[in-house]
């Protein structure tokens, strides 16, 4: 028989059918069903396996505070392990399994830890496993991990598509019970931009769970036809099935959406969607979870809150037993009773903790004053309860309230403390709550529907005035303001089984005694010896009960025991949803050159360089080895000519009536002086001394110019200079914009670079070496008027240039350079021949500005002009940088000509040991130079320049490598500079 | 004289792409420039702008349209404005520089920078995706310009019109963000081919 816990009552769609499956096994559910009110419809009790001892656990709670029905969802690469069935929106075709068992669910192998449980106390593993020392790490910690974890990956790449959003709004409200729905009328109405989130599918919070009526109609009436109201609002956004999981500065939240949870996979959208909230004000109407009394076997199939079976009988239509115990110490437990004999559902008791009874029960029903429930039986679901008296009743389904408490845990994400509050025995928000927020209804305190509903509206009418609107007038709804007494009663003392608390996490009220017992007496302490609290439910039901337990420990009230504090997030959130769209590829930006297509199609492989692709190199038919390509390219461009793409290097356009000035400050070499069309190699220097960058600068006109930096400080040299130019000399006259994405540039270097570019200039330009010299720069037209901006500098030490088109010309200009160059011979060269060609000439690059050198390091030293001042001049004065034994950039051949170097090994004396106290430098840069024929490199070494000729060893100990090398300047082709001068 | 040419490319080749309620489609006929205000020579500059395109300078994270050129200038900054205009032709600067004469410095910006516009009335739903402003009309009401970041790229964003904003981010990232737009539309949209 399908359904046949299903009554006709209830707000779901019962003329439409869904089919899901459990363990397999099919079943029927209705749209507005979750998986757990469909499967109590089914009879299904049992549905999962506790943690630790492997208990046989059915359905709790009907909320996102559920510690038992956790399930796994779907299966294969979308298996989503640890869902709790009470907030599984069905649909047709789900899948749900349930886990933490080995064989059945019903005979699970593991259940035998139950057996073991005297052994298995809070903190075993403190104490346990002790000994032999070494079985430790081999055969207990594999073993408890092997058997510890709730459901399980599936190790398989997450297909499912997430997204990130940004909300503004003047007033969030998180919750729609009837506080939040009540907040958000009043502030929708006076037209403020509002935000209603609320976690559950359908809005209304308990007013769907319970009999209440509004204005005199069913208040999930009055709640359907209020949020109907505020659909038609344009200043109003609903959002279902979105939790706010936390409080974050300046009235931002955090917000999980989960928009396809509820659909079958392959809606192409995200299944979930991770916004950021910035909220002017926001009103906390999170309602209150209740919390269950603990006693001997209170943790069987079929015990349940007593709030939950209200909103299974009253909202889902689904009974959960046929004979049903209510077990209180509140007058709310009584209200299941009511809802129950409206169903016509046999009460078989109702068990108060308290001595006098609050309300004359349904007719026919047995009440037990000042009872207490002392043990219950039924392996997987509950048979029977036994009272202190030893009375024991017959039932197939136990309710249990034990009081609710206020969900406040988002007034303590920015360090808010809750205080108690004996009226409710609860914590409700204490003073220290976020900026701005407002908590109403249930979450305040508030446990009764009008007060709750009339909090709701008042502050959302006080924040209207607070934003400049003016509230609107409305009749506040009309409702029962129901009695709400309650008389603290945690734990069943005479009880000699045990007694959970923690249901996710199996902890008994035991185990709270033993920590005590054992010296745990901060509830933080507590926690993380017992576990308590932990899980995907952070003890929504657990804490405040097992506190009570430890207060009785202490003889303190639950006031100065105190609690632990809450941290977002509220429930939990994927981390597939923090990651967003933020995956493979797409995990950052790709920045592409303006030859990228070009370089492409020529087969060129990329590296990155930051967020950029760069041509590494370009491999030729026939080549097997990355450096057989390079060794081509830097020996076609030594001899001939080459191309290469310097488009990534930082471009700065200064301007101004200070900027030369400007330039003497940031660099330290002087720049005042430098004539309009030339340009000129600076050395920038950190506040410390420290070389920053270095690049070349162009005056193109008497208050412009062009600074060239390295690609990979392009951002934070602009920053840098920004600095100066805001804060620490405002009154100059300077401005800079990054140009770098503007020109497309290319270096074409070579004995026949002019001969090429000879091709492409416009005639009006005559590039020879007379007018346009070594360090030249000029505007220019090329390819019959496009304009261009010509720099003759060279960072191979080749006659060379560095030619600048507009970005939209740069694959124009690549591709006719390439064709005008087949006569010559052109080849293209990408990064690995540019470094090889730069370490050949000497060149400091990345890896000798590395943030530890100084200019005298690099053997600029005499540069850095003592004629004015600038940024890093005074500080590299030091004494420290200006020893004799100091640094110095040099070059290196290894001794053995075969031997290839490798950069980071430590320079050694010969003879001394490869120890710290021996070290004298490093190797920064290394390559294999096809002009020498073998390996060279560039270094830093204590008295370089004393030692020309000298041998030491070049040590490193990563690669086991330890190589004879001899000091030689680092100008290892053409140290005359002879070659680019022609 | 020489046959070389060279051919000139935008940087998403002209794209085009109809969703439902959202139009994307890169700007390849306006130029970008910059224009800095020397120190105390606001007035003048403010001037020369009058004279030339008959508007007021902007405030910053405000514009002001001309008729001339259909020009718009964008208060970036303190010191420093851009102006958005009908220019199809190479050396934007020279002709702002020429409108302008020595009033301010001026730098061709318009291949920095990939140019799209946004057009439909599902605009602000795909836009929430990936920008962190409040674009709604009374937060960021037409004519308002403001710098922001939108999936780790820089971007500035200008509002045309109520259902119109037009983005401007680095040209060499332009694929990045054309897909972290064409992913926003989607997620929040249908998409529609034409």
């Amino acid at each position: 028989m399908t359904q046949a816990f299903r009554v006709s009552s209830g707000l779901v769609d019962q003329s439409r059918t869904l089919d899901f499956t459990f363990n397999g096994k099919k079943y029927e559910g209705h749209p507005g069903d979750t998986l757990a009110s469909a499967l109590l419809a089914n009879g299904q009790k049992l549905i999962g396996r506790s943690f630790k001892y492997h208990r046989p656990r059915g359905i709790f709670s009907a909320g996102s505070e559920e510690p038992n029905a956790l399930v796994q969802l779907r299966n294969g690469q979308f298996l989503e392990p640890n869902t709790r069935a009470t907030i599984t929106e069905l649909f047709g075709g789900l899948e749900a399994t349930s886990q933490n068992h080995r064989g059945s669910l019903k005979y699970d192998m593991m259940a035998v830890t139950d057996l073991l449980s005297p052994f298995l106390t809070a903190g075993f593993y403190y104490k346990t496993f002790m000994w032999p020392k070494a079985f430790w790490e081999k055969i207990y910690e594999p073993v408890i991990r092997s058997s510890a974890g709730l459901g399980s990956l599936s190790k398989l790449p997450d297909p499912d598509q997430y997204d990130k959003g940004f909300l503004h709004c003047d007033v969030l409200i998180v919750g729609s019970g009837p506080s939040g729905i009540s907040a958000a009328l009043a502030a929708g109405r006076a037209g403020a931009r509002v935000i209603m989130a609320e976690e559950d599918f359908v809005f209304g919070g308990r007013l769907n769970a319970e009999t209440y009526e509004v204005d005199g109609k069913p208040g999930c009436q009055w709640a359907s036809e209020t949020v109907a109201e505020l659909a038609s609002m344009d200043n109003v956004r609903l959002m279902p099935r979105t939790t706010i999981y936390g409080s974050f500065d300046h009235g931002i939240y955090g917000a999980l959406e989960r928009a396809g949870d509820h659909l079958e996979s392959g809606s192409g959208k995200p299944r979930q969607i991770l916004w950021r909230i910035y909220s002017k004000h926001a009103i906390l109407a999170a309602g209150a979870t209740e919390r269950p009394i603990a006693f001997g076997n209170n943790d069987r199939p079929g015990i349940m809150l007593a709030g939950a079976l209200r909103a299974y009988v009253n909202r889902w239509g689904v009974v959960p037993g046929r004979r049903i115990a209510i077990f209180t110490n509140n007058d709310d437990g009584w209200r299941s009773a009511f809802d129950l004999a409206n169903c016509g559902i046999e009460i078989s008791a109702i068990i108060d903790s308290r001595e006098i009874a609050p309300l004359a029960a349904p007719g026919g029903t047995a009440v037990i004053m000042g009872g207490r429930i002392v043990d219950t039986s039924g392996r997987r679901a509950i048979k029977s309860v036994t009272l202190a008296n030893g009375e024991k009743i017959h039932t197939d389904c136990l309710a249990v309230s034990g009081g609710w408490n206020p969900n406040v845990h988002l007034t303590c994400h920015q360090r808010g403390r809750p205080i108690w509050n004996d009226d409710i025995s609860a914590f409700i928000p204490g003073e220290n709550i976020p900026l701005q927020m407002s908590v109403v209804g249930a979450a305040c305190g508030a446990m009764t529907l009008q007060t709750a509903m009339h909090e709701g509206i008042e502050a959302a009418n006080n924040i209207a005035g607070q934003l400049g609107r003016k509230p609107k007038q409305f009749a506040k709804p009309r409702c029962e303001d129901e009695s709400f007494n309650i008389a603290p009663f945690w734990h069943v003392a005479e009880s000699r089984t045990r007694a959970w608390l923690d249901l996710q996490n199996d902890v008994t009220s035991k185990d709270i005694k033993l920590a005590w017992q054992e010296g745990f007496r901060s509830v933080e302490h507590l926690k993380r010896y017992t576990t308590l609290g932990m899980g995907t439910d952070q003890g929504k039901i657990a804490n405040v009960p097992a506190l009570a337990v430890m207060a009785e420990c202490t003889g303190k009230s639950i006031s100065e025991t105190g609690t632990t504090i809450f941290r977002p997030p509220y429930t939990p959130v994927p981390i597939g949803a923090f990651a967003g769209r933020s995956r493979g590829k797409e995990f950052r930006p790709t920045r592409y050159s303006p030859s990228h297509q070009w370089a492409s199609e020529q087969g060129a492989v990329f590296v990155e360089a930051g967020q950029w692709k760069r041509a590494q190199w370009f491999p030729q038919e026939g080549e097997t080895h990355w450096r057989q390509s390079v060794n081509r390219e830097v020996v076609q461009t030594r001899s001939s000519v080459g191309v290469c793409d310097v488009t990534t290097l930082g471009k700065i356009d200064i301007q101004g009536r200070d900027a030369a000035a400007f330039l003497n400050k940031v660099y330290v070499n002087g720049f005042a002086k430098l004539a309009i069309g030339k340009t000129r190699y600076g050395l920038m220097l950190r506040e410390d001394g420290i070389a920053m960058d270095d690049g070349t600068t162009a005056r193109l006109a008497e208050h412009h110019y062009v600074m060239t930096t390295t690609t990979a400080n392009a951002v934070s040299v602009f920053r840098h200079m920004e600095f100066c130019r805001q804060c620490l000399w405002p009154d100059m006259d300077v401005h800079m914009i990054s140009v770098t994405e503007q020109w497309a540039q290319y270096a074409v270097a070579g004995p026949n670079a002019r001969k090429l570019l000879q091709k492409v200039v416009d005639a009006d330009f005559d590039i020879s070496n007379d007018p346009f010299p070594f360090m030249a720069c000029g505007e220019i037209t090329v390819c019959n008027g496009k304009p261009a901006r010509l720099f003759r500098i060279s960072f191979s030490g080749e006659l060379a240039y560095e030619i600048a088109v507009p970005t939209r010309y740069g694959d124009a200009l690549v591709r006719i350079l390439m064709q005008e160059g087949e006569e010559f011979d052109v080849v293209a060269y990408g990064t690995e021949a540019l470094g090889v060609m730069r370490i050949e000439k000497g060149h400091a690059a990345g890896n000798e500005l590395n943030g530890q050198t100084s200019a005298r390091d690099l053997g600029m030293g005499r540069m850095v002009s003592k004629k004015k001042d600038c940024i890093g001049n005074i500080l590299s004065e030091r004494e420290a940088m200006n020893r004799d034994d100091g640094l110095t950039m040099v070059g290196f051949f290894p001794v053995e000509r075969s031997e290839s170097l490798t950069a980071g090994a430590h320079f050694i004396e010969i003879g001394m040991q490869p120890a710290t106290e021996n070290d004298q430098g490093w190797m920064s840069s290394v390559a294999y130079s096809p002009t020498l024929g073998h390996s060279i490199g560039i270094g830093f070494i204590k008295r370089g320049h004393a030692r020309m000729g000298e041998r030491v060893r070049a040590v490193d100990l990563v690669h086991s490598n330890d190589i004879e090398v001899e000091i030689v300047s680092p100008h290892f082709v053409d140290p005359q500079g002879e070659r680019l001068r022609v | 004289m020489s046959e070389l040419s060279l051919k000139a490319v935008s940087p998403l080749n002209g794209y085009h792409r109809d969703f439902i309620g959202i139009s994307l489609t890169e700007i390849t006929n306006k130029a970008l420039v910059s224009i800095a205000t020397p120190v105390g020579g606001e007035v003048k500059l403010a001037s020369a702008i009058k004279k030339s395109f008959n508007i007021k300078m902007p405030e910053v994270g405000f514009s002001a349209n001309s008729e001339n050129e259909d020009a718009v200038f964008l208060g970036m900054q303190p010191d420093l404005m851009f102006v958005y205009f009908d220019h199809s032709a190479d050396s934007a600067d020279t002709f702002i520089s020429q409108q302008l004469k020595n009033c301010g410095y001026y730098s061709d910006q318009t291949d920095s920078w990939v140019m799209v516009s946004l057009t439909g009335p599902m605009v602000r739903c795909a836009l929430e995706r990936i920008c962190s402003l409040d674009l709604h009309p009374e937060a960021f009401p037409s004519g308002k310009v403001s710098r922001t970041v939108m999936e780790h790229l820089g971007v500035i964003i200008y509002r045309a019109t109520p259902d119109k904003f037009i983005l401007f981010s680095a040209r060499s990232s332009a694929r990045s963000f054309l897909h972290a737009l064409e992913i926003s539309i989607i997620n929040a949209t249908e998409q529609v081919e034409k």
